[in-house]
């Protein structure tokens, strides 16, 4: 599954540490779910969406889905 | 409470627990040991909570989860193994599920070494009983610990990127 955290981080002028923050997470978490090492859990994945006020398929990107974007 | 005083801590209470079991033995009180032992944890669990600066949060409580479920698979089996073991050599014996075998009357050695050396349980074989599980414990700890790394290092705990100093 790819992201674009790291887009809306820049757009948002957020370190992975200030989202991290945010969030109540680690900044190894958000650092390891912008390379794709770890898929986070719905939960997790519904607060960033809602952090940078947009869905989930607007940071998400399931399969297929990424490969056509 | 900082990190580092827990770790402090922690190293008193296993020294405390060292001195404990040497005491238990020397006055040959068992209960002494196991009672300080859980008491030692439950501290340790306690003190753990109380560290200010450990974020815990989904991705970390997955891999210690991970973790934990791939060393129980391994050791189940092993701690069965023994235990199954243990049992049988338990049960072999007079006491056990097996009656003693009778003495051979035609041979009078056989009967004098079964009154000098009778066919019991050697109490040894429970001391080595004890040290042998606790080694394995000790290997499980190790088994425990090396998952610990394999899967923080597949869930990126020691990945940097530009961001980091």
């Amino acid at each position: 599954m790819k992201n674009r955290i790291k887009v809306y981080r820049a757009m948002h002028d957020l370190t992975q540490e200030g989202l991290a923050n945010e969030l109540g997470v680690t900044r190894q978490t958000i650092l390891a779910i912008e390379k794709g090492k770890y898929d986070p859990s719905l939960d997790l994945a519904f607060k960033i969406a809602r952090f940078f006020g947009v869905t989930i398929e607007d940071i998400f990107l399931y399969g297929d889905t990424a490969e056509r974007k | 409470m900082k990190r580092n005083t827990f770790y402090l801590l922690a190293g008193i209470i296993a020294l405390a627990e060292v001195a404990i079991f040497w005491l238990s033995v020397e006055i040959e009180r068992p209960i002494l040991i196991q009672i300080a032992f859980v008491l030692g944890v439950l501290l340790i669990y306690g003190a753990r909570r109380m560290v200010e600066d450990r974020v815990e949060d989904e991705r970390t409580a997955m891999i210690t989860q991970k973790a934990a479920l791939r060393t129980l698979e391994v050791f189940w089996v092993v701690f069965f193994v023994v235990s199954l073991g243990s049992a049988v050599a338990a049960f072999s014996r007079p006491l056990g599920l097996r009656p003693p075998p009778p003495p051979d009357p035609n041979t009078t050695h056989t009967l004098i070494l079964r009154i000098t050396e009778p066919d019991v349980l050697p109490f040894d074989l429970f001391g080595r009983f004890a040290v042998g599980q606790l080694v394995l414990l000790c290997l499980m700890i190790f088994l425990y610990v090396g998952f610990r790394v394999y899967y923080a290092r597949k869930y990126g705990e020691w990945d940097t990127d530009e961001e980091q100093d």
